[in-house]
C-alpha cells in the first residue's frame, strides 16, 4: 500500500508546541500528520535519569573530547552531559551563524518530544502586566490578545499536566489550577517571612510553580525525587509530549507519527493563497516527499518556524511565506538571565534535605508593577533555592586525614540560599533571524543565521538583580552575601521567542490574534515565534494554550467551512 | 509515593529497565578495571594513591585507593584532560616529588605516613594555587574526592544515597536519616 500524503492536518514538530496541536487536533476527530526531524525516543532504554555517577565513565564530569567534537555548542547548556547529550543535536549536522560581535547560544534537541524531554518545567501564567507591557512603554506592537482570552486555556493545559504550585493571590502572576506543592526547605520558610516584613509584602518568595506531578494524575505517577529530569522520566512524572500529549493523540487512533521527517519548506498554492501542505526530506536516506493537508501547524520552536518559513519562497512571498508585512525573523528574544546572589544561612545545622527536589524557589516580579524604577522598563522574576554543599566543599577546603574524611561524610557545612534574575527583553526590530547566504545544514537547507543583542534596558536590569537580591538576603540574615553578575549571551537561557508576530493588524506582524497566518490563513504557528514580547515567565505554559486555542479556532473555522 | 509503592506500581519487567544495563556497560569501564593507553606509569599511580590515601585514609570506612580512586585519576588525566592539561599535570606530579625531596629530605613515596601528612600540610599552606605544586595538588585533590565520593561503594555503603527516594523533606533531622536510611532502600 502507497504511503498516504493527505492528511486533514499537518503538525511540524513533536516537542511542547507540537504535542499540544497533535492531541486537540485528534481529538476533535482530525487525521493528522506529525513531522519530527530527530529520531524515535524509547524511554525504556534511552532515559537515563537513574543512571548514578560510578556507572559513568568519567564519573559525570563530562565526555570532553566527544562534547567539543559533537556538541561545541550545546555542551554549552547543563543538561547536555555525559549521559544526557544524547538529546543535544549533532553540532555540526546542525549549524547555524552569528554576527563575531553578537554571540548566540541556540540549544536544541531533535528527536520525538523535543526539548519537553530536557526542559527546565517551571510553568508561570502571563498577566495583563504582560500583555499591556508592549502597548504601555511603546516597545514592540500591542498585543491582539489580553489575559481573559488566555486564561481558560492555561486551565486546561494545566488540569491535564499537572502543575505543583502554591497560589498567591497575586495580580501579576495569576494562580492556577494547582497539585499540592513542594516544601520549602527550612531555611527558605525562615526567608520567606522576613523578606515579606523587609519590602512591605511586595516581594514574595514562593515555591517555584512546576509540571511536575505531586500526585499521581491523569494517569501518570508522582514524581519519586531521583533528581535529574532532564535525563528523562520513566514515570513520566514530570510533562513531556512524549510521556502525555503524544500517547493522549495516539489513543484516538487519528495521530501519524513521522519521525526523521526534516520539513524543508512549506508549499504555497497561488491558486487558493493557501498552504497546500509540506515538502519533506528524509532525515536518513534524503528522499524528498511531499504531504498535504487542509490545516498546516508550525511548532518546530521559535527559530526553526521562521526558518522554515524564510525558506518557503513564492513569487507570491519572494522574502518568506506569510511575509507581507516585513516582520518576518524580526522582534525575537530571549530572556536575560542569571545575575544575582548567594549568601551563608547561620544555624539549621541540624536539618537537611532528603530526596531531590526538581524544582526551586520563584520570587514573583515586584520591578514596576506598582512605580516606576527610574533606571529601566520591564522586570525580572528570580529563580534559586538552598541546601548546604556536602563533601564537594572539601575540594578547596585544606586539611587531610581521618578526621577530614570523616567531616566530609558527617557534616554536611553551612547552607547557603541564591537567586538569580531572568529578566524581560524589549522587542527590537534589530533582533533578528535571517537565512545565512552560505552555510547550510546536513540536508541541504540554509542555516539560521541569528542577530540578537542585549541592550541598555537589559544590563541595567541585570545589575538591579544583583542589587535586589542582595538586599533580600540581607532581609532574611544572611552572611558572606557575594553577587553574580551574568555573562550569558542571548539564547542561553532557551526562551528564545518572536520572529513571526502576533498582531492587531496585518501590516504590522505575521499571525492574526487566532495564531494565523494573516497572508496564509490556514497557515497556524504556535510556538514560541508568534510572541510579540517575552515577559519574564518561563514561556512554555504560554505556547501549550496558545496552541491549544489556535486549534479549537481552527476546528470552528473547518466546521463552517471557512478553512 | 515511596520506594516500594513506585515498584509496584511499575511491576517487575518495567524495574529492570530502571536502569539500562546495556548502556551502562559501555559507560563504566572504570569500574571494570579498565585502564587507560597513554595514562599514567605505575610510579604515577603509585604517588597519587599515596596522596590520595593521605587525604582519604582507610578508617572504618573505605581509604580513597580502597575505592580505586587512582583508576578513575587515570581515566580523566589520560581520555578527558588536553594534551597541554595533561602534560601540566604530569609535570606537576614531579614538582610535588620535588617539593617532598627539598622540603621532607625524600620522596613522597619514602616519607612515613606522619611526615606525609605534613607534607600535604606544607602544599596546603601555600597562599598561592596557581603555581606548582600547589596548582596539582588542588586539581589532584578534587579529583581525589570527585572519585572517591562517587564511588559505588561509598555511595551506597557510606552516603547511603537513594536513587528514587520518593519524597522530598527539606527539613529533614540529621542524624534520623543517617542511622535510618529511608524504606527499605539501603543497598546491599
Amino acid at each position: 500500500m502507497p504511503e498516504r500524503t493527505h492528511y486533514d492536518a499537518i503538525v511540524v514538530g513533536s516537542g511542547i508546541s507540537g504535542g499540544w496541536a497533535a492531541k486537540e487536533l485528534t481529538e476533535h476527530g482530525l487525521e493528522t500528520l506529525v513531522l519530527e526531524a530527530g529520531g524515535p525516543v524509547d524511554p525504556q532504554h534511552d532515559y537515563v535519569e537513574h543512571v548514578q555517577p560510578w556507572q559513568m565513565h568519567f564519573r559525570g564530569l563530562g565526555d570532553r573530547k566527544e562534547l567539543e567534537r559533537d556538541h561545541p555548542v550545546q555542551r554549552g547548556c547543563y543538561a547536555c552531559d555525559e549521559v544526557g547529550q544524547k538529546f543535544f543535536v549533532n553540532d555540526n549536522e546542525n549549524p547555524y551563524t552569528n554576527p563575531d560581535d553578537a554571540p548566540f547560544k541556540w540549544f536544541r534537541g531533535r528527536h520525538v518530544g523535543g526539548r519537553s524531554i530536557t526542559w527546565g518545567r517551571q510553568v508561570y501564567r502571563w498577566s495583563d502586566l504582560d500583555f499591556e507591557a508592549n502597548a504601555k512603554d511603546g516597545h514592540g506592537n500591542d498585543w491582539p490578545i489580553r489575559y481573559r482570552d488566555i486564561a481558560p486555556w492555561y486551565s486546561l493545559v494545566e488540569r491535564f499536566i499537572g502543575i505543583t504550585g502554591a497560589n498567591e493571590g497575586l495580580s501579576q502572576l495569576p494562580d492556577g489550577e494547582f497539585l499540592p506543592p513542594m516544601a520549602m526547605t527550612v531555611v527558605e520558610q525562615d526567608a520567606r517571612p522576613k523578606i515579606l516584613k523587609a519590602f512591605n509584602g511586595e516581594r514574595v518568595m514562593t515555591i517555584g510553580r512546576a509540571a511536575i506531578l505531586t500526585k499521581n494524575h491523569n494517569g501518570r505517577l508522582a514524581c519519586h525525587y531521583c533528581g535529574p529530569c532532564e535525563r528523562g522520566c520513566i514515570t513520566h512524572s514530570y510533562f513531556s509530549s512524549l510521556g502525555s500529549t503524544l500517547p493522549a493523540a495516539q489513543k484516538t487512533g487519528k495521530l501519524t507519527l513521522r519521525p526523521n521527517s526534516v520539513v524543508a519548506e512549506v508549499v504555497y498554492d497561488p491558486k487558493t493563497s493557501r498552504a497546500s501542505g509540506v515538502r519533506v526530506i528524509d532525515a536518513q536516506t534524503k528522499q524528498e516527499r511531499q504531504y498535504t493537508a487542509r490545516v498546516v501547524f508550525l511548532c518546530a520552536s521559535a527559530i526553526e518556524s521562521v526558518r522554515l518559513l524564510l525558506n518557503s519562497k513564492s513569487a507570491r512571498f519572494p522574502d518568506g511565506l506569510a511575509n507581507s508585512s516585513g516582520t518576518l525573523g524580526r522582534y525575537v528574544m530571549d530572556h536575560h538571565y542569571g545575575s544575582g546572589a548567594s549568601g551563608t544561612v547561620a544555624g539549621f545545622t541540624d536539618k537537611t534535605t532528603y530526596g531531590h527536589r526538581p524544582n526551586g524557589i520563584y520570587i514573583v516580579r515586584f520591578r514596576n508593577v506598582k512605580t516606576q524604577h527610574p533606571d529601566f522598563l520591564r522586570g525580572y522574576g528570580m529563580q534559586g533555592g538552598s541546601g548546604r554543599s556536602g563533601w564537594g566543599r572539601g575540594s578547596s577546603m585544606p586539611g587531610y586525614g581521618a578526621a577530614f574524611k570523616q567531616s566530609l561524610i558527617d557534616d554536611l557545612g553551612p547552607w547557603t540560599l541564591s537567586a538569580s534574575g531572568w529578566g524581560e527583553t524589549l522587542p527590537n526590530e534589530n533582533n533578528r533571524v535571517t537565512l545565512d547566504p552560505t552555510v547550510v545544514d546536513r540536508w541541504g537547507i540554509p542555516a539560521a543565521r541569528i542577530e540578537v543583542r542585549w541592550r541598555d534596558n537589559e544590563h541595567a536590569m541585570d545589575k538591579d538583580m544583583m542589587t535586589a537580591m542582595s538586599e533580600m538576603l540581607d532581609a532574611a540574615g544572611c552572611k558572606d552575601i557575594r553577587t553574580h553578575g551574568s555573562t550569558n549571551p542571548p539564547g542561553h537561557c532557551i526562551h528564545e521567542m518572536g520572529g513571526a508576530r502576533m498582531s492587531k493588524t496585518p501590516n504590522e506582524g505575521v499571525l492574526n490574534k487566532w495564531n494565523a497566518s494573516w497572508d496564509v490563513k490556514n497557515l497556524f504557528i504556535t510556538d514560541g515565534a508568534c510572541m510579540a514580547s517575552n515577559g519574564c515567565q518561563n514561556p512554555s505554559i504560554t505556547y501549550m494554550a496558545l496552541t491549544a486555542r489556535a486549534v479549537d479556532h481552527a476546528v470552528a473555522s473547518m466546521k463552517r467551512g471557512e478553512l | 509515593m515511596d520506594r516500594r509503592d513506585l515498584l509496584r506500581a511499575f511491576g517487575s519487567a518495567t524495574a529492570l529497565a530502571l536502569l539500562p544495563t546495556d548502556t551502562i556497560a559501555a559507560w563504566s569501564r572504570v569500574a571494570a578495571g579498565f585502564r587507560p593507553t597513554d595514562g599514567l606509569t605505575d610510579a604515577q599511580l603509585a604517588l597519587v594513591g599515596a596522596i590520595a590515601d593521605t587525604i582519604l585514609p582507610r578508617t572504618d570506612t573505605p581509604s580513597a585507593t580502597d575505592v580505586g580512586v587512582p583508576a578513575f585519576v587515570n581515566v580523566v588525566v589520560a581520555e578527558n584532560y588536553t594534551d597541554a592539561d595533561r602534560a601540566a599535570f604530569l609535570a606537576g606530579l614531579d614538582a610535588i616529588d620535588a617539593h617532598s625531596s627539598t622540603n621532607a629530605g625524600a620522596s613522597f613515596m619514602q616519607l612515613s605516613p606522619d611526615a606525609r601528612g605534613r607534607e600535604i600540610e606544607a602544599i596546603e599552606s601555600s597562599k598561592d594555587r596557581r603555581g606548582d605544586p600547589a596548582r596539582t595538588y588542588w586539581r589532584l585533590k578534587g579529583l581525589v574526592l570527585h572519585g572517591y565520593f562517587t564511588s559505588e561503594r561509598v555511595m551506597k555503603d557510606v552516603l547511603h544515597i537513594e536513587v528514587m527516594p520518593g519524597r522530598f523533606d527539606g527539613s529533614a533531622p540529621m542524624k534520623i536519616e543517617r542511622a535510618h536510611p529511608a524504606g527499605s532502600g539501603r543497598h546491599a
